[in-house]
């Protein structure tokens, strides 16, 4: 194995990559999963609910009251972004339909210290978005009212629970769980898994385009090709999840232990490289072996997020500075399985050099 | 031999080689993978989720309280005594003592708190529902009940915001006719027992709620304790993509593939000399896939228990995947290529046909997309015959003109030509252009684009149609005039390249003249058919503004041709992109001209 043989493998492969312009389709795409997620999670509750962004409720919503009098009509009158309006049953559905109105109650005359409990009837629009954000608000009017039914039949309880006061804490949804639990070890770990997919693809390449032959006439052996390649895939990830990092924080979302984070993304990546080396140079065929690969992907991530302390998991806690030493451990533990990963690719790679045909 | 015979030859060729490259060698792995992917499911269904583990600190001065966040492993929880837990509270993210709760004033902390909020009502519901008594515990049952309303799309042409009714303030009056309806029942239609049950098992889980989507739901499901009242999220698309998208996606992996192995060290050289015409090759290559595709989404349809009618809509995305799988096999230059371009252009696909679903129930803009037709159906509303050409029509026509595309240029020259991807799409619009008609190619060419300017217009209708009125107006009219440009401008830039000879000032002149025309008749056709509900939109209205009258839309379309055109003349080709954007600013400018007259 020669480093500067190597190196100009990689730099060929990296020259091709550049010259092919597939990368910028490869970062397109990452940008746009970023920005469905995103979407999904931030831009549609931020939509139908402005004050997820503003903290503050600009937005009365009307809710139809029918039925019985009760402690529920106290309970929406303490809030200020809700309206109460008493109307009849079938004239608030209709107004429901007509989306005059967010959210319709029906409550029975059911007395609050009767024996059976009272089954008030929650009427809102299918399947929509406004509803989940009503749904949201009247929950909370329900469950004062709800307090109230238990204190009213608080001597027929028996147990009850430990109190905890709570601080007033924002209405409002927060994405703190979402950008770090979720947006950036995604991130991270997208130009690991783009970067696997790549290999495979450079490795069948060539084999079916029998370009084999020509490779190995040069003085660059079987495995010192194979290791150029994978050197190649692997420079990308870290620079891509770094890039992923700076416009995080360009955009407000400040990453801790960056430096960390990358360690482990570019050993995860490498890990994920390898594999997909290793079942391309079996299956010498890109469909097989893409097909191969995608399945033992899944595998393999059901089978880490499973474990606790997995990598993904440290990224996390990396991100959000709550990662103990511990951290190294697992990196060590992983960067091992890397290199035996890392070995078998040498020796496999090596024995088929050797097997290959004799150059003519 | 007839076409018939032909294509059957191909196809059952096509079935054979693949299973014997493929199914030999894949079969033991891909079987132990699958036993793998069990076990491991299993182990994981067991272990849980490990992705948010310990990303809050907390500190704890009482075990008791520790146990309520024991269960809820985004905690790591610190036991120490107050005065200890007060001088180290900056290290954690939310400190309890004596029963008393604070938070620490970052993002971070806030979100904790919320965190810590939800697990606490968990706590107080299980220790509730040990009552003996549980109507003392639960004194308040919630029946969900959910109403059908379909806002007009021109509810946003006001710029009001769709999420809040204007005037919550005002008591509402219906406005259509009043329906009596049956008061609910009082009593409680669920015995004491099955309740208790539910509490137990926990009738909020998340996944409880999409296995609902396809089974349909009972009284019990609808009763909820106020707690319970989780915010549905109302993404049941989400789930359609996983359970119909993919597998399309990747049964159509298999057909460019396979469209690419012909081109890779020339293989399909055997097949283009043999007199089987070149769309027998491409239907025959295509058939058996299109059959596996349909037969996965029948099982799924089946064994989900839906209505088999779901197919129907399935069938133009079908047939959309295998189109743009044979296009891009037919193009991508090398293997790498091949994977980022398809899984690009999937992610685009399928983001397409998911926004749309979005909106199901809400807008009607969400009928462009099929999988809004398979929601419709599997709710048991059902969709009518207009419906579904609206929402079909266009991944109908794109699907053909694609085939049609790779039909044409299924020939030697342009199968293992080894030019760069850009070019090569170039190669294959110039592939439709005859030399004998240039004029007349150009034109059909033109309304040929239609369907895809409209798909693509839709994206950005989907996008932008939430972004507030002005800018979202702007950002739509400069985006469509940019779009109709590049479409308008394509065939000519596509004839430039191949025959510089070809554009003369006469020839230019009329070209623009014949596409113009193209592209106004291809327009106004697609649209009487299909999209007559949104053109009366206000965002219709910028779309396709260009239909009032007959003779301005279609000096425009020419003028922006001619502009285009004429900076390739003048300049070459590294001036189409300026002369793009000239050709757009114009456009725009006419189209915001028309609609502020529009709208004041």
């Amino acid at each position: 194995m020669n480093a500067r043989r190597i190196a100009i493998v990689a730099k060929k492969e990296l020259f091709g990559l550049s010259s092919e312009k597939t990368i910028v389709f490869a970062i397109l795409l990452q940008v746009f999963i970023a920005m469905f997620s995103s979407f999904l999670m931030v831009g549609l509750t931020a939509m139908y609910d402005p004050e997820a962004i503003e903290g503050y409720s600009t937005i009365t919503y009307g809710v139809g009251y029918a039925g019985a009098d009760s402690a529920l009509i106290d309970e929406f009158e303490k809030r200020d972004d809700l309206v109460l309006h008493r109307m009849d049953l079938d004239v608030a559905l209709v107004a429901l339909r007509d989306r005059a109105v967010a959210a319709v109650v029906y409550v029975p005359d059911t007395p609050p210290d009767a024996e059976e409990p009272v089954t008030v009837t929650l009427y809102l629009i299918h399947n929509d978005l406004q509803s989940s954000v009503i749904n949201v608000k009247v929950k909370e009017a329900l469950q004062g009212y709800e307090k109230e039914l238990r204190e009213v039949r608080a001597d027929r309880m028996t147990s009850f629970p430990v109190r905890l006061n709570f601080p007033e804490s924002g209405s409002g949804e927060n994405f703190f769980e979402f950008v770090y639990g979720l947006l950036i070890p995604l991130l991270a770990l997208l130009p690991a898994i783009v970067s696997a997919a790549l290999i495979i693809d450079l490795i069948t390449e060539e084999y079916q385009r029998q370009t084999l032959e020509t490779l190995i006439s040069t003085p660059v052996t079987f495995a010192e090709m194979v290791w150029g390649k994978i050197a190649a895939c692997e420079v990308l990830v870290p620079i891509q999840a770094g890039v992923w990092f700076l416009l995080l924080g360009a955009n407000g979302i400040a990453v801790d232990n960056a430096a960390a984070i990358l360690l482990h993304v570019s050993v995860g990546g490498l890990f994920l490289i390898l594999l997909g080396a290793l079942v391309a140079l079996y299956y010498r065929e890109r469909t097989s072996a893409q097909f191969i690969f995608s399945t033992a992907l899944v595998v393999v991530f059901l089978l880490v997020m499973a474990v606790p302390y997995n990598p993904l998991n440290l990224m996390v806690r990396l991100a959000v500075d709550t990662a103990g030493p511990v951290h190294w451990l697992i990196l060590a533990l992983v960067a091992g399985a890397t290199a035996v990963l890392g070995w078998i690719t040498t020796v496999y790679a090596r024995r088929i050099g050797e097997a290959a045909p004799p150059v003519r | 031999m007839s076409l018939a015979t032909s294509i059957r030859t191909i196809a059952v060729w096509e079935i054979n080689r693949s299973m014997t490259t493929m199914g030999r060698n894949i079969l033991p792995l891909a079987a132990g993978l699958l036993i793998l992917l069990v076990l491991v499911t299993v182990f994981a269904a067991q272990s849980g989720v490990h992705m948010q583990d310990g990303m809050y600190r907390i500190g704890i001065d009482d075990p008791d309280v520790a146990r309520i966040v024991a269960p809820d492993s985004r905690f790591a929880a610190y036991l120490d005594s107050g005065p200890a837990l007060w001088e180290n509270r900056f290290a954690y993210d939310i400190v309890i003592m004596n029963g008393e709760v604070y938070a620490a004033d970052t993002d971070k902390g806030r979100a904790a708190l919320k965190t810590l909020e939800r697990d606490y009502e968990t706590y107080v519901s299980y220790v509730a529902a040990g009552e003996p008594d549980l109507f003392a515990a639960y004194p308040l049952w919630i029946d969900l009940q959910y109403i059908k309303s379909e806002i007009d799309f021109l509810a946003t042409q006001s710029g009001q915001q769709v999420g809040a009714p204007a005037g919550a303030r005002v008591p509402p009056t219906p406005s259509g006719p009043v329906e009596a309806v049956t008061l609910p029942p009082s009593a409680m239609p669920v015995s004491e027992d099955d309740l208790r049950e539910h509490l137990e098992i926990g009738g909020g889980h998340p996944l409880k709620r999409y296995t609902g989507i396809i089974s349909g739901d009972s009284a019990m499901d609808r009763l909820r304790t106020p707690s319970e009242l989780s915010a549905p999220l109302p993404f049941d698309a989400i789930v359609l993509v996983f359970v119909f998208i993919f597998p399309l996606y990747f049964t159509s992996q298999f057909f460019m593939m396979s469209v690419m192995n012909e081109r890779v060290g020339r293989a399909g050289e055997a097949l283009l000399s043999t007199p089987i015409r070149a769309s027998a090759i491409v239907v025959g290559k295509a058939l058996p896939y299109f059959t596996i595709m349909l037969l996965i989404v029948a099982a799924i349809t089946l064994f989900a228990g839906a209505p088999l009618t779901i197919l129907l809509p399935l069938i133009p995305v079908i047939l959309f995947f295998l189109a743009n799988a044979l296009i891009i096999g037919m193009a991508a230059r090398s293997f790498k290529e091949l994977s980022f371009v398809s899984i690009f252009f999937s992610t685009l696909a399928t983001s397409y046909l998911f926004f749309p679903t979005v909106f199901a129930n809400t807008h009607i803009i969400s009928i462009i997309s099929p999988l809004t037709l398979v929601v419709l159906e599997i709710q048991g509303d059902g969709f009518t015959a207009m419906e579904f050409v609206y929402s079909t029509a266009l991944f109908f026509a794109t699907s053909i003109i694609l085939f049609y595309v790779g039909t044409v240029n299924f020939r030697e020259e342009r199968l293992f030509s080894e030019k760069p991807l850009a070019s090569r799409l170039m190669d294959f619009i110039s592939g439709g252009i005859s030399r004998s008609h240039p004029h007349l190619s150009l034109s059909l060419l033109a309304a040929f684009t239609i369907p895809f300017v409209f798909m693509v217009q839709m994206m950005t209708l989907i996008l932008f149609f939430n972004i507030p009125m002005p800018l979202s107006l702007v950002l739509l009219t400069v985006s469509a005039a940019f779009i109709e440009e590049f479409a308008k401008s394509i065939g000519l830039y596509a004839v430039a390249r191949e025959r510089p000879g070809f554009l003369t000032v006469r020839n230019l002149l009329l070209g623009a003249a014949a596409i113009g025309l193209g592209f106004l008749i291809g327009e106004k056709l697609l649209l009487f058919v299909t999209l007559a509900q949104i053109t009366e939109s206000i965002f219709g209205s910028v779309l396709f503004l260009s239909l009032q009258v007959l003779w301005m839309p279609l000096l425009l379309h020419i003028a922006g041709v001619l502009i285009t055109g004429g900076f390739l003349l003048l300049w070459g080709r590294r001036a189409y992109g300026p002369g793009l954007v000239v050709a757009s600013v114009v456009h725009s400018l006419y189209n915001l001209h028309f609609l502020s007259g529009a709208l004041l």
